[in-house]
């Protein structure tokens, strides 16, 4: 047998079932595996398109990129450069819609 | 003592919250990266030309905010936003429909007046022709304003041209 390929052995299956999942962590697989989690990014997505906060956050970007020299900037760069405007500056009606869909996806999995 | 649902909504909120925030997040690291990624290839139209308007518009709203620039003084040499500048009398040449002459834009004014017969000089002559409606003609008209008229450089002027519809009126003699 050659042991040339060193690599950690295939996790058994029957060990990861014992653990314990948060509940959190528990509602990330369903989201996903029902295919919710798709749609709600989707969702959002389109809604920041329609209200133009795509638009505000890609001239932020461009406005860095131009300070800092375009071939100067890493996507932690941008990241860092949208992520407070961004969070602060989402409609209110978006973010309500957004909870709104969670919260009865919550429900409908009985969680 | 809360009932068991208040739990179940306080943390359903939380947790709303939380997958909201997490589906947010995603979204501006998908956003960056599509910007990287145009910054890096270079897709966007080029960055230099944004910041040459950017300064040249900055350049241009200090000028018009600088008080020590009027506007009339400078009509002859301001650059408009095609780079052209215009004379302050329209130099364009064509002919009158009315006598025929070859006549230069910004003096067409003037001249319509003379060969309309609204001028003084034309005035006289029709007079002389008719001498019914030599009284109308020599009633209050001032001839101040004409002068003005054919002493002004640029006839293309808003003010000369609306005055002129209201003279026409008050004489009433062109009716005849």
């Amino acid at each position: 047998m050659r042991g040339s390929i060193n690599r950690p052995p295939t996790p058994d299956a029957e060990e990861d079932r014992g653990q314990d999942l948060t509940l959190q962590e528990i509602i990330n697989i369903k989201l996903i595996e029902s295919g919710e989690k798709e749609r709600l990014k989707e969702l959002l997505r389109e809604r920041l398109i329609e209200c133009g906060w795509t638009d505000e956050m890609k001239a932020l970007c461009r406005a860095f990129t131009r300070k800092k020299g375009r071939n100067n900037v890493t996507v932690d760069d941008l990241v860092h450069v949208i992520t407070p405007k961004g969070r602060a500056s989402v409609p209110d009606s978006v973010k309500a819609e957004l909870l709104q869909r969670i919260r009865s996806f919550l429900v409908s999995a009985a969680l | 003592m809360s009932a068991p649902n208040d739990d179940k909504g306080t943390s359903h909120s939380q947790l709303s919250s939380q997958f909201y925030g997490d589906l947010l997040d995603s979204i501006i690291v998908d956003v960056a990266s599509e910007c990287h990624r145009i910054a890096r290839l270079g897709l966007d139209r080029n960055l230099e030309d944004e910041e040459e308007e950017l300064r040249l518009s900055t350049q241009a709203r200090a000028r018009v905010a600088d008080p020590s620039n009027s506007g009339e003084a400078n009509s002859k040499y301001v650059v408009d936003i095609f780079g052209q500048t215009h004379p302050a009398v329209a130099s364009e040449i064509f002919e009158c429909m009315n006598c025929g002459r070859s006549i230069m834009a910004g003096r067409f004014a003037p001249h319509l007046e003379k060969c309309m017969g609204r001028g003084r000089k034309a005035r006289l002559k029709a007079t002389r022709s008719s001498t019914a409606a030599q009284n109308r003609y020599t009633r209050g008209s001032p001839i101040s304003t004409y002068s003005s008229y054919s002493n002004s450089t640029s006839g293309n002027r808003v003010a000369n041209g609306t005055t002129a519809p209201n003279e026409e009126y008050g004489d009433g003699g062109f009716e005849d």
